[in-house]
């Protein structure tokens, strides 16, 4: 609502622009270029900005659009309608292939393996005889609508502003859905994402296809404004070129996509019409001062100029109020599931010569509280990524519910039931506290891509924030729902993992060190929570910590580890006076330690 | 004023969000103070306002006489405050014994074979571990790292932020024990600390905060006695 007005009001001033008296017919082709560019910037905003998956290719996405409108139009008589559906097709085919080998590389090959795919389509378009070589094609007929040719900047520019600002919706409405808080997860690493059934290198794929079919929608407009196609314009320079626009205006932002092709168009533009004037000569001074110009302008707005400047506009987002009522779908707990919630035997871990986890056993029944316990480094941590799949086992079974897991993607843990907490944060720190806990919903919504971009997933989605919502409450940050996640305290944001954990509907909860960073009163309520999660939801939960209180205060059975092995194992009473683990791990007797 | 660390009424904001309405508190030298409250009470903000990392909205900070606000953290440091920031912050491709060099970075004087032996001493495990790649060692390892690094850094004052994060209970006991001697060796120390038992019991002087504001100071005597504190930190 709030969000809409902006919108309304920029779509209004772009088409009355062409109708304002005395507007020279340069500043409309201007804008055509700027619109253009701004197509793919809005594909790099996803891949790059929000999905962190670097691409200097872009460019040669626009020419699959532009060539096969080229062709079907000129050498087969297609209409430029009928081309448009098979433009974004054969770019999104050319994604997929380029895709699958792309997004698997990581580091510094993403980039590099798309400047090189960049440089080779660019001299495949200019060596193909049916694509006219480096002259390209030319004679490409104009868009029409009945009799109406779109011959002029003029009249074209309201197809291309028109698609600019369909897909800006779109990609807007996909950002703000399930799919899109699996993609922007992606940035942070795979780790939190998968743990919560988010298929990254799905996710990855995904936005790759989308970001080439915006670029190839905008290569299918080029063809049909210049009414010619030829390799310069697709080559690795052009692809540079878009991905500074992205970063110029603000790679994480839909919006940055468009105002950094309006920068960067009309400092170009003004920069080659002026510098000659003033230097005089044909040098390539416009260049230099271009580069000049964007380092500096980077140097002011390092993440770029469009969050630079919605920090100085009073604007403020509104908070979206959540309807906590909706009913969630919860998970189907079967009457006679088996009481063996979690069964280890002889688990093992092998890092090169060390070995983390050294042939451990145990189970976690049902309704259960188990604690982890064990000095720093003694395998704790490494037990709980072998149980959620993050690692696989050297040697040993796991099994959840009478399920192998012990190489199970995390994926397949977490569908099984098997939620967990995170010892070092993994929150998105630039997403709201909502929308993180949200994440831990993903398997409970079934909307996809296509339908959260058409806004079909809302019933969907309003069931996934509700529930993510109470659960919010639930572990008492209802105040901070809105809040981004990296405002928050260390010890809120653990918290925050455990509403995440809560969102999955879990028969077993692994929490690691829930209560590290947290205050004896804050520890005293996290108890609780605990407590109540169990009681009321069936719960078994197994967790690391190094707090004894709530070691002893709460959990039914202890396991001691120590160098990988199980050293001990009990209820509270018998671990607490065993005189090995006072040895290995608890220096003292726990009364004189709380003193 | 004679206090090595003064702050007066600082107010920082994250966005719209205020997360210190003012805060005052002083340092003298040779003391330990501890900053205890509420998690998203501010702590962790001040110890970074201190340090540089945020810039104030309003207010000042002083360090031994000179105006410290708004400078860059690197100078900050190079004057004589060091910063351990809760959570890992170690260098996880260099070396154990690589991020321990690296605390003594700023030091004019020599490492004492003693240092290392006190960090030995203190966490046998870091020495198994001397040649191990930072990165590779568990979580509680890195905090134990993190905070030995910070001690071969010898500032005039350490700024400690929550030392006793994600370790056994058998360490938590010495370090606390390290942190009393490193300061009756001269250092002077600010703590945040959730363990509000362990830390009053550490420090000479303590200021609990709440939303944002210091609301009580006091020595770390009166307020282990005092019912308020009891019942809000203490679980009693």
């Amino acid at each position: 609502m709030n969000q809409k007005l902006p919108f309304i009001i920029f779509a209004l001033v772009m088409a009355a622009i062409p109708f304002i008296p005395g507007v020279p017919p340069f500043w409309i082709v201007l804008l055509n270029n700027i619109g253009l560019a701004a197509l793919v910037a809005m594909g790099l905003v996803l891949l790059t900005g929000v999905g962190g998956l670097t691409s200097f290719g872009q460019a040669a996405f626009c020419g699959f659009g532009a060539y096969t409108t080229a062709v079907l139009t000129t050498a087969y008589g297609f209409s430029p309608w009928l081309t448009l559906p098979l433009s974004l097709l054969v770019s999104g085919i050319a994604a997929v292939l380029l895709g699958i080998v792309t997004v698997r590389l990581s580091g510094h090959y993403l980039p590099l393996g798309t400047i090189a795919w960049g440089i080779g389509l660019f001299y495949l378009f200019s060596k193909l005889e049916f694509l006219g070589r480096n002259d390209g094609i030319s004679g490409i007929p104009p868009l029409s609508i009945g009799n109406f040719r779109m011959l002029d900047p003029g009249t074209i520019y309201f197809a291309i502003w028109i698609a600019v600002l369909t897909s800006a919706l779109l990609t807007m409405n996909l950002l703000d859905s399930r799919t899109g808080r699996a993609i922007r997860a992606l940035r942070r690493g795979h780790i939190a994402g998968e743990a919560f059934g988010v298929q990254t290198p799905r996710a990855k794929l995904l936005v790759f296809i989308y970001a080439a079919v915006l670029a190839g929608l905008s290569g299918w407009l080029y063809a049909h404004f210049q009414r010619a196609a030829n390799p310069t314009p697709f080559g690795a320079q052009a692809g540079i070129e878009y991905l500074f626009i992205a970063v110029v205006g603000g790679a994480g932002y839909v919006w940055g996509a468009v105002l950094g092709a309006g920068i960067v168009v009309i400092l170009k533009e003004i920069l080659q019409s002026y510098l000659p004037y003033i230097f005089g000569g044909q040098s390539q001074l416009e260049t230099i001062v271009f580069g000049i110009l964007l380092v500096v302008l980077l140097q002011l707005a390092p993440t770029g100029v469009w969050p630079w400047l919605m920090a100085r506009l009073p604007l403020k987002p509104a908070r979206k109020l959540t309807d906590t009522s909706l009913p969630p779908a919860t998970r189907v707990r079967a009457p006679a599931s088996p009481a063996t919630l979690l069964q280890i035997e002889k688990a093992r871990k092998q890092f090169g010569g060390v070995i983390a986890v050294n042939d451990v056993s145990f189970d976690v029944q049902a309704r259960e509280i188990v604690a982890l316990i064990g000095p720093n480094g003694a395998g704790k941590s490494t037990t709980f990524n072998l149980i959620t799949g993050v690692l696989t086992t050297t040697g040993g079974t796991i099994s959840v519910l009478g399920h192998k897991v012990d190489n199970a993607p995390p994926q397949e843990v977490v569908k099984l039931g098997v939620a967990r907490t995170f010892q070092h944060v993994k929150l998105v720190p630039d997403m709201t506290v909502l929308e993180n806990v949200a994440i831990g919903a993903h398997l409970r919504g079934s909307s996809g891509a296509i339908s959260s971009m058409f806004r079909l997933d809302r019933a969907d989605e309003a069931k996934l924030l509700a529930e993510a919502a109470r659960q919010i409450e639930r572990v008492g940050l209802g105040d901070q729902i809105g809040q981004l996640a990296g405002s928050l305290s260390l010890g809120q944001q653990r918290i925050v993992e455990i509403a995440r954990a809560l969102c999955v509907d879990p028969v077993l909860l692994l929490l690691d060190e829930p209560a590290a960073g947290l205050n004896d009163r804050e520890t005293h309520d996290l108890m609780n929570t605990i407590h109540a999660v169990r009681d009321r939801f069936d719960i078994a939960i197994l967790l690391i910590e190094h707090n004894m209180e709530l070691v002893m205060g709460i959990c039914e059975r202890i396991l001691v580890l120590n160098f990988g092995k199980t050293i001990a194992q009990g209820t509270p009473e018998q671990v607490r006076s065993d005189p090995v683990v006072i040895e290995a791990y608890l220096g003292e007797p726990v009364e004189e330690a709380e003193l | 004023m004679t206090a090595m660390l003064a702050v007066n009424g600082i107010e920082v904001c994250y966005g719209a969000i205020t997360a210190l309405h003012g805060v005052e508190l002083h340092v003298e030298k040779g003391e330990i103070v501890t900053l205890i409250g509420a998690n998203g009470a501010g702590k962790t903000t001040t110890l970074r306002t201190i340090s540089g990392l945020l810039k104030p909205r309003a207010g000042s900070v002083q360090f031994s006489g000179a105006n410290i606000t708004g400078v860059k953290p690197h100078v900050i440091t190079a004057r004589g405050i060091s910063h351990v920031p809760e959570g890992r912050g170690i260098f996880a491709n260099l070396t154990v014994h690589d991020n321990l060099e690296l605390g003594a970075y700023l030091r004019k004087d020599k490492v004492q074979q003693s240092e290392y032996d006190r960090v030995f001493t203190l966490f046998p495990i870091l020495k198994d571990r001397i040649k191990q790649n930072a990165g590779t060692l568990s979580g509680g390892e890195q905090q134990m790292l993190a905070i030995s690094r910070a001690l071969m850094s010898k500032p005039q004052l350490l700024l400690l932020d929550e030392p006793s994060l994600g370790l056994a209970p058998q360490y938590v006991q010495k370090i606390f024990a390290v942190i009393k001697e490193i300061n009756a060796e001269g250092t002077t120390i600010l703590l945040v600390e959730q363990n509000a038992h362990m830390a009053l019991v550490t420090a000479h002087r303590g200021y609990v905060m709440e939303t944002g504001r210091i609301v009580l100071h006091d020595k770390t005597k009166a307020l282990l006695a005092s019912d308020r504190i009891k019942k809000a930190y203490l679980g009693g």
